[in-house]
This record gives structure tokens, sequence and C-alpha cells, in this order.
């Protein structure tokens, strides 16, 4: 008898859960493994689009010409001041009705660029603005011109100080992911929906869901620790 | 001193067993107050009206139930897919929608006897190219159903090659999505479909003939209830013979009469 089923017999006699609670996810475990696959592609893209928006927005804000810059600000303040939510169903209602129809995933996807790519912006602009002025003082001294300055002395030490609150936001954009569940985008939240609208079982929908979180969680958090031993060379 | 232990230990268990024999219909009469779960997106049965009231025809059976029984009535509002947990976790006493009773949902929650009969229906937008059910059973389409609703099923069954969108929420969120283009037919219920169609704009939606299916539908509540679903058996009984089930389901469900007040 395999080790699985005996610790299944083990949990029904001991009568204090019931096995059907764990069957009923070794059933959906499939429906969980895709959708848990979907959140990954569809964080993983929000992620990519909100770190180059962030970039955009950053250079923008802190360049040199007043309109960009206002620009920015207005882009940062708008997404900063609103709910994801409500962001999210703007762009899923409102865009149809000024003609522009996308798929849900594309909208999905655009609401989690926009919104995570103004706090990246946010904090890019504090970790670059970090470095001791003293630093591009020192550059400039040295004969390098403004790439060659970024390049070489601020954005590696810029890097070091940024990467902790960007990986803090790309776990926050995973977990925004979850209200892509609203616009009936199938991914972990929603893997949890249909099994308790298939089966009535929501604790253990949940439970199961909340578990692959865990799981991206703290991939993320191990990428942290890791990125940051690699990088303690780069710090100012 | 130690009859007296025992005897507070015996009124002790009698206390406890008779706490426990009381049925949902004493705690209600003690509560005074009937808790429905319904929905608020789900025209003509529960919704609410362009006064901001709640209105439909389950509200109002449950209103004349509760007024029948002597105690005041509170709604609570869910998604569809919301209803049964609330009802299983004991938000609600009872659970007012225009729910069918599946083997599946009955596995949960025991269904009253039903009030009215219906059928899921496919619906399209005006001007689309679907014009029968053949038509709609191409693949490669998509169909908006509302999660966990027999809908859902029945479009399973009746449109295999279609790719489902399951929306969450209600009804009329399968319309929007079918008039916007982001799936090219719906299912749902056909009393539903025509309810909700009426807070759309005249002649957007086509609705296609003939049903896919026979729905009875009926009211739930839970399986330690049985003393309410006995109760509202009989309220479906005496509304159906002295007329005023009828009258509901006229104004509500059969004619768009409701839309005049609502």
């Amino acid at each position: 008898m395999s080790r699985l089923k005996r610790r299944l017999i083990f949990y029904k006699r001991s009568a204090m859960l019931e096995t059907f609670n764990f069957r009923i996810i070794l059933e959906y475990m499939p429906l969980f493994l895709s959708c848990f696959l979907a959140t990954l592609w569809l964080s993983g893209a929000g992620l990519l689009g909100a770190l180059g928006m962030g970039i955009l927005a950053c250079g923008m804000r802190i360049g040199r010409f007043k309109l960009l810059s206002r620009i920015a600000y207005v882009y940062i303040e708008s997404i900063r001041s609103t709910p994801l939510l409500v962001q999210l169903f703007f762009f899923y209602f409102g865009l149809p009705s000024l003609g522009l129809r996308m798929s849900e995933a594309a909208t999905g996807i655009l609401a989690l660029t926009l919104n995570s790519g103004a706090y990246m912006a946010e904090i890019i602009r504090a970790g670059v603005q970090s470095i001791p002025h003293g630093q591009v003082e020192a550059a400039v001294s040295s004969g390098l011109n403004y790439f060659q300055r970024m390049r070489y002395v601020i954005l590696p030490q810029a890097i070091g100080v940024t990467l902790p609150p960007m990986l803090g936001q790309a776990i926050v954009l995973v977990k925004d992911s979850a209200l892509l569940s609203l616009i009936s985008l199938p991914e972990l939240t929603r893997a949890g929906q249909i099994m308790t609208s298939e089966r009535f079982m929501p604790a253990e929908g949940f439970l199961t869901s909340a578990v692959f979180y865990l799981v991206i969680y703290y991939s993320l958090k191990w990428m942290t620790s890791w990125s940051q031993r690699r990088l303690i060379y780069m710090q100012p | 001193m130690k009859r007296a232990k025992w005897f507070i230990a015996f009124l002790m268990v009698v206390g406890f067993a008779t706490m426990s024999l009381a049925g949902t219909l004493d705690e209600i009469a003690q509560r005074g107050e009937l808790r429905v779960a319904c929905q608020t997106q789900g025209p003509p049965f529960s919704f609410i009206d362009k006064n901001g009231k709640r209105a439909g025809s389950s509200i109002e059976l449950c209103e004349m139930l509760a007024k029948d029984m002597g105690v005041k009535v509170t709604f609570l509002d869910f998604d569809w897919d919301g209803l049964i947990p609330a009802l299983l976790s004991k938000k609600a006493d009872i659970l007012a929608a225009d729910m069918t009773p599946t083997i599946k949902r009955a596995m949960k929650i025991g269904f009253t006897k039903p009030f009215m009969f219906t059928g899921s229906v496919a619906f399209v937008k005006a001007g689309s190219p679907i014009k029968t059910i053949e038509d709609a059973r191409k693949a490669g389409l998509k169909a908006a159903v509302l999660l966990g609703s027999t809908g859902e099923t029945d479009a399973k069954n009746s449109f295999p090659k279609a790719e489902l969108k399951s929306y969450k929420g209600g009804g009329p969120l399968l319309i929007d999505a079918v008039l916007q283009g982001q799936a090219d037919f719906g299912v749902n219920d056909s009393s539903a479909v025509i309810g909700q169609m009426a807070n759309f704009p005249p002649n957007s939606l086509r609705v296609l003939p003939d049903l896919l299916s026979k729905l009875p539908l009926a009211f739930a509540v839970r399986y330690d209830s049985m003393d309410l679903l006995e109760l509202v058996n009989l309220f479906f009984l005496n509304v159906g013979l002295d007329g005023r089930l009828e009258q509901n389901l006229n104004y509500w469900v059969n004619t768009l009469d409701w839309k005049k007040d609502h």
C-alpha cells in the first residue's frame, strides 16, 4: 500500500481530519497547478512591465524636462491614490466603451503593470537619490560623462539599495494578481472560487490557494536574500 | 450538598439537551428575525431597483413569509456562488433565489419543493451571425456563464467545443460581456435573461429559440433546519392555493410588469 494511502487511512482512523478534505484537494490538483502556472506568468509579465514602466516613469520624473516630470508625477499620484481594484475595473469595463477591446489577460497585465509601475518608479527614485551627491561629484571630477557616471558609479550602487524594496513590491504584485480573478481570469484565487462553487468547500479551496501563494512568497524571499548576498559588494 | 450538585448537573444536562434540540424555527422566533441570503444582481428575483430599494419576486415572497411567521426579515447580499457558502456557514437561515435543486447542491443543502419551472437558454447580441443552437455549437466560440450556476453545467453539456468564461457575480455581467463582445453568446436561466434584458437597451439582445434544459427553481435551507423546510413548503402550498404565488410570478417573472414600478 502506498505511503500516501496509508497516511490517508491514518487520518480517517484518527477521526481528526476528514479524508474527504484531502481527496477533494487531490482531485482538484490539476486545476490548481494550471492556475498556479497562470498566476506565475500573469505576475511575471506584470512584473516585467512594471519594471519597464517604473524605469521609464522614474527617468521622466528625475530628468531634466519639467513637462515629462509633471506627466510622470500625475501618473504616479493617480495610481497611488486609487485602489488597484478600482483601476482594474476601470480598464476592464471602461476601455471597451472607449472602443478599445482587449482580452482579459491583457487587461489584467495592463492594470498590474501600470499599478506596480508607479510604485516601482518611486522605489527607483528613492534608490537613485539616496546615493550621496559626493559620488556624483567624484565621478564628474574624474572625467566621466553622464552615461558613464550612471553605468559605473550611480546605478550599481542604486541597485543594491533598490533591490529589497523592489522585490517587496514584486511580492505585493503577486498578491495583487489575486484580484484578477474578479475579471474571470483563471488564476489561483479563481481556482479556490471554482472549488467553492462546484463542491461548496471554500475552506479547502482557499487554503490550497494560500499554500501556493506561500510557495511563491518564499521563492521570492529566497531570491531577495540570495541577491542581497551577491550584491553586498555593491553597497555604497 | 452532594444531592444539590447532582441536581445542578442534571439541570445543566437538560438545559443543553433542549438547547441542541431547539430547531431553527425556535431560534428564528427567539431572534424575531428571518435572515435571507439573496442576490443583488438577480432581476427579476432579487435586485436593487431604480429607487435604491430591494425588489424582486424572491424578496416579495420572503417578506410575505416573514409576515406570516410574525418576524421581521433581514436580507443579506451575496454573489451567486456565495449564496450556498453563506447558508452553510449559518450567516443566513434561508436561501431565496432562482436556484435549481441539483443533486450536487442537495448533498449540502435541503431544497424546498419548486415554486416555478424555467430552463436554460442561450442569448446573443442582436446583430450576431449565430441564429440557432446549432450555429452556437461551432468550435472556438466563447460562452459567458455564471460561476456556479446550472447555466455553466448546461453550457458544458450543450456546447462542448465552446470556450467557457465564468463570471463571478450575477446574470447582468453575462449580458454585459455579450454586448461588449467579450463573449459570442451567453447561457443562463430563461427567466433571469428576460428579466435582466429589460435593463439594457431594447432589442440589443436576441434569445436563441429552444430551451437547453428544464429547470425547477426552489428556495433552500440547511439540513439542520428541517422544521424551517417544512414551514416553507407549507408556505408555498398556501400561496399557491390562495393565488398570491401566481400573482407574484405573473408580476415579476412571466411578464415585464415590474419594469413600470422598478
